[in-house]
């Protein structure tokens, strides 16, 4: 009975180990998903994402390591400021989510550019 | 146009047959009717039938260019090569979905022939299991998601594939992690069969676990295919993102790695049976789920996969396997039960449990990242992870996983002594010379300073066990003998091949990700740039017009090569344009070069990283594939085959 115990009791210590693991990283680097409306008045420190659509604006500089561009959702849209190569889809018009903080000057500081995949398993539908 | 009615035609055939062998299977093993067994099986090689000729109609389509059918117009068009429009069969939501039945039905077909040494129950229900997952997908095929819808005018040429997808990993990564995906079916319905009619033997495990072996070499080999496209076709620099669509593929090859051991628990000692079939249902209950979120949308991923219809079914899908599954192992979870008392921890046995443990706490690390977009946003404000989370979370438990691996192997069945913690010995003095080396060369990070050593252990254990062997094959026959006893206990030893493998892997995972060096820069023709030793000289850029697209091509010197760096655009398809990275892979690094753009006075935009030992992660999983290749083929199962008893045939 005893060994079953002993078994018992590591299945608890390494779910517990798990758990604690799960619960200090999510906690530490979870990230809000933000719309442009609610970034204005999010308060909490570190890092947000930010779904939209790229507006007809974009300002690259710098060979194209420095780029600037509106983006836009349904409630809102605030200007991102990015350094490095994005991804190869991006172009007016796509919904890409951007990674970083609000800064003091109201733009954006994308840490990170993504663009959604246009997929896999769709180019654009066929309509005719 | 008759090729889509005969593709549509023979999925409603094929929907039929394996309707039809569902249900025959089912109520023929519960009556242990031999005959009808037989025709509930044949049903369903009726079945792969269909569907094997829904997938030449489909890909004869491709082939010929029928833009009659929406599925050949949305993922091909008439300049796109051959080999492309060939994998155009996988390349959408439809037809990868056929593709997916098609590897079901086939390696299901090849399972139930095998089938014959398990008894009639067991291999009845398992065909009943089997023929009920296909006809769940044949439904999906004919009803929601039909890769053979006509339109009603002919365009004359299709929309093509997107440029991503234009490379030559399309033609073999998907394909094969959507086998490897479909080929998790396979054993969770022996598992299930072996639930429902009561039997946890020698046989079904062998069987079961021949089949997982298969699925786990699939999605291996899929995953890393994956790893290896990313980093060479995608071009930001990395091969693992922690995508929910990687993610997915990840957590059931998981759960397989721990079946593929604690099998072994039960195959030496009888115990963990009722544990061996929770990984085993737990494997393909992941797989429905995965696919459900991956298509279905409900996660934000980076892929947006096509919104489609497919997701409320795959919802039910999942809901029913969930429930069947779980009433099954409650039913039966009583009966499995070992009478033996547990063993002690420190034991074979004890490591095996315990990497178990650690392994579904890594699933459950990737499984809370996937779905916590989803459970937060039902909470309140939407949450995500990225990678730092699933670092700091499942590191520590893989490299948990990477000190069993050192010492498991070196540890007896039943209960380890003196002698066995002797043997320890090995593995420790590897990774304390490989800490003692890394600390005097100034290596300051704490998890490089651990995963490295422990890594160095594992392949000292390793090691130790190879030498073992062949000093004892030596002893018994010579030199020319030194190799029989790998030979004999290939699978053994091909498991140790295995982990060497993974070793290697580990070094350049953990090298690349502990000492990658970036930087970006913009350079005129003639300078030079340097980033971790070495040095590159940008020499201009040119203009290339190719068949559908154009390419901005710079030239960078590396040494007395030529790194190429491009960006690609095509025209055809609103000026989308595609990165072609340049690689420059030396002994210890990948020097990886990604054009951003270029400027009128001539000067050019990089981004230049130096990823240290990348390529051993690809060398490493050949050769982890090669020992599971290897120390399985021809591999007779250990175990006596157990006393079955066959009905009489026509018995009921």
């Amino acid at each position: 009975m005893t060994t079953t115990l002993k078994w018992g009791a590591l299945m608890i210590v390494v779910a517990a180990c798990v758990g604690y693991l799960i619960y200090s990283a999510s906690g530490g680097s979870s990230e809000y998903y933000l719309t442009v409306s609610e970034l204005r008045s999010h308060q909490q420190a570190g890092d947000v994402r930010v779904a939209g659509v790229v507006q007809n604006d974009v300002l690259r500089s710098d060979g194209g390591l420095h780029v600037r561009f509106t983006e836009k959702d349904s409630t809102d849209s605030v200007v991102v400021d990015y350094q490095g190569p994005l991804p190869d889809i991006f172009q007016p018009g796509i919904t890409v989510v951007a990674d970083g903080k609000l800064g003091a000057d109201g733009i954006f500081h994308a840490r990170n550019v993504l663009a959604k995949c246009p997929s896999r398993f769709s180019t654009t539908p066929y309509t005719q | 146009m008759i090729l889509a009615f005969i593709g549509s035609g023979a999925l409603l055939a094929g929907l039929v047959m394996g309707g039809f062998s569902m249900l025959l299977s089912f109520w023929s093993g519960w009556r242990q009717n031999a005959v009808m067994i037989q025709v509930g099986r044949r049903a369903f090689y009726a079945a792969a039938a269909t569907v094997v000729l829904a997938s030449v109609a489909l890909e004869t389509a491709l082939l010929t260019h029928d833009f009659s059918i929406a599925y050949v117009v949305e993922h091909t068009d008439l300049s796109t090569a051959t080999p492309l429009v060939a994998a155009g069969f996988y390349g959408g939501q439809e037809g990868s979905l056929l593709y997916w039945t098609l590897i079901l039905c086939v390696l299901g077909s090849a399972s139930l022939v095998a089938s014959s040494r398990l008894g009639l129950r067991l291999a009845a229900y398992a065909a009943g299991i089997l023929a009920g997952i296909a006809t769940f997908f044949l439904v999906v095929l004919v009803l929601v998601a039909s890769p053979f819808d006509v339109l009603s005018v002919t365009p004359p040429d299709g929309l093509g594939l997107n440029p991503v997808l234009r490379d030559g990993g399309m033609l073999i990564h998907p394909p094969v992690v959507l086998a490897g995906f479909a080929s998790f079916a396979i054993p969770f319905s022996f598992a299930a069969a072996a639930l429902l009619a009561g039997r946890s033997d020698a046989a079904w495990i062998a069987h079961t676990r021949r089949f997982a072996l298969l699925a786990w070499t699939l999605q291996s080999a899929g995953l890393v295919l994956g790893m290896w496209w990313a980093y060479h076709v995608l071009g930001w620099g990395g091969y693992w993102g922690w995508d929910p669509v990687e993610n997915v593929a990840l957590m059931p090859w998981l759960a397989t790695t721990a079946y593929l051991h604690s099998s072994q628990v039960q195959e030496h000692r009888g115990r963990l049976r009722a544990w061996n079939f929770g990984l085993v249902i737990t494997a393909f209950l992941l797989v429905v789920f995965g696919t459900f979120i991956v298509r279905s949308g409900v996660v934000p991923s980076v892929h947006t996969f096509a919104i489609s219809a497919i997701g409320p079914w795959f919802f039910a899908f999942l809901f029913i396997c969930v429930v069947f599954s779980g009433a099954l192992l409650a039913l039966r979870a009583g009966s499995l039960k070992s009478e033996k008392e547990p063993a002690p921890a420190l034991s074979r046995e004890g490591a095996f449990v315990l990497q178990n443990l650690l392994l579904i706490g890594v699933v459950a690390v990737v499984l809370w990242g996937t779905v916590l977009p989803l459970v937060s946003g039902m909470l309140g404000q939407e949450r995500v992870v990225g990678a730092s989370y699933y670092e700091r979370a499942a590191g520590p438990l893989l490299v948990a996983v990477l000190a069993l691996m050192a010492a498991g192997p070196l540890l007896p069945w039943r209960r380890a002594g003196r002698e066995a913690a002797r043997a320890l010995r090995w593995p420790a003095a590897a990774a304390l010379a490989v800490l003692v080396v890394m600390v005097a060369a100034g290596v300051r990070s704490l998890p490089a300073l651990v995963t490295l050593p422990v890594a160095a252990g594992v392949a000292a254990t390793c090691g130790f066990e190879f030498a073992r062997a062949i000093v004892r094959g030596r002893r018994h026959g010579g030199w020319p003998n030194a190799l029989a006893p790998l030979a004999r206990r290939r699978r053994r030893y091909g498991a140790y091949l295995a982990h060497l493998g993974l070793v290697v892997v580990v070094a350049g995972i953990a090298s690349s990700h502990f000492w990658q060096q970036e930087r970006d820069v913009t350079l005129s023709p003639g300078q030079q740039v340097s980033v971790g030793g070495y040095t590159l000289m940008y020499t201009g850029t040119e203009q290339r017009q190719l068949a559908d697209h154009s390419e901005l091509v710079a030239a960078m010197s590396f040494g007395d090569r030529t790194l190429e760096p491009a960006r690609a655009t095509y025209a055809g398809l609103g000026g989308q344009s595609l990165t072609h990275v340049a690689i420059g892979t030396t002994a210890t690094a990948d020097v990886y070069v990604i054009l951003v753009g270029a400027n009128a006075d001539g000067s050019a935009s990089f981004r230049v990283l130096v990823n240290p030992l990348v390529s051993w992660i690809w060398a490493g999983a050949i050769v982890i594939i090669l020992g599971v290749v290897l120390g399985n083929l021809g591999e007779r199962s250990p175990i006596p085959a157990p006393v079955l008893v066959r009905a009489p045939q026509g018995a009921t």
